[in-house]
């Protein structure tokens, strides 16, 4: 992989990451909601690097043109724009939220060095092999073959979720 | 080694994630609002879809890590519709979504 393409790689997780902090620590609940949608491009940038090209597109689709949209819109419907209220950082847990995060931290790192030393072993070329090759083609054969069950337990969950959500935001009779 | 093939490697993925899903659980301990609950959920569900998806190419160069991304992105996204109902009607009750006021089981 040539050094621009890395370069790419390096600020999509640079993208991901900045956002991903605004994302949690902006008071205004709007800002947070936008700057997730900066945070899940990055990431389906990731996917692609890592050779999941079909990953990255459903990536875009679901996340980016679809949560994301529901998120904005739900907010519009509860809040006033500019109300104040929107600002909701400084509840009670904000010392223990920091120190969880932070006491994870460690144990990441850990987890980290010791994965590194693990995956050593991959050959390269396999790997760059791996990262070249198209997937939509196997993606589908394996959902319906290999993997039929699990998707159609999804079809199943995506049913009871459609209807559920649907019978709950029901408008008052 | 450098930033570079620092960011291409597995290590790079993985602290991605990482602080990806210690940004989440920071998010969904300290939000009192409940949609700013859920952006946090959306990261941490992120942070494991990125390691799935390291994973699959740097250890097993296999199809499975990947499968298993897509699962959990069609799940975030019934989840996402679901917790979004719930908030609009509660918004509804209460016209408020802080998450404190929802402390009763019936309305």
């Amino acid at each position: 992989m040539s050094n621009g393409m890395k370069l790419i790689l390096l600020i999509a997780e640079l993208v991901t990451v900045g956002s991903a902090l605004i994302v949690a620590i902006n008071p205004n609940i709007l800002y947070s909601a936008v700057f997730l949608l900066f945070a899940f491009l990055g990431v389906a940038v990731m996917y692609l690097f890592a050779g999941a090209d079909f990953l990255a597109g459903v990536q875009i689709v679901v996340y980016v043109g679809g949560v994301t949209i529901l998120i904005l819109f739900a907010i519009m419907l509860t809040q006033w724009l500019y109300r104040l209220k929107l600002k909701d950082i400084g509840s009670k847990f904000v010392i223990p939220g920091v120190v969880l995060a932070l006491g994870l931290v460690p144990f990441l790192h850990r987890g980290l060095t010791e994965l590194g030393k693990m995956i050593q072993a991959t050959p390269p070329e396999k790997m760059a092999e791996f990262a070249a090759s198209p997937k939509t083609q196997a993606i589908g054969k394996a959902l319906l073959g290999t993997h039929v069950l699990p998707f159609e337990a999804i079809t199943i969950l995506l049913l009871g979720a459609l209807v559920g959500a649907v019978w709950l935001a029901r408008p008052r009779t | 080694m450098n930033v570079l093939d620092f960011a291409n490697s597995i290590e790079g993925y993985l602290l991605v994630s990482s602080v990806l899903l210690i940004l989440g659980i920071f998010a969904v301990l300290t939000r009192k609002n409940a949609i700013g609950i859920l952006l946090g959920v959306e990261l941490i569900l992120n942070a494991a879809g990125i390691n799935f998806v390291a994973f699959s190419k740097y250890h097993s160069a296999a199809l499975e890590g990947q499968l298993v991304t897509l699962f959990l992105i069609l799940i975030a996204a019934a989840e996402a519709a679901v917790a979004l109902a719930i908030i609009l009607r509660f918004y509804r009750l209460k016209q408020t979504i802080d998450a404190d006021e929802a402390s009763l089981l019936r309305h």
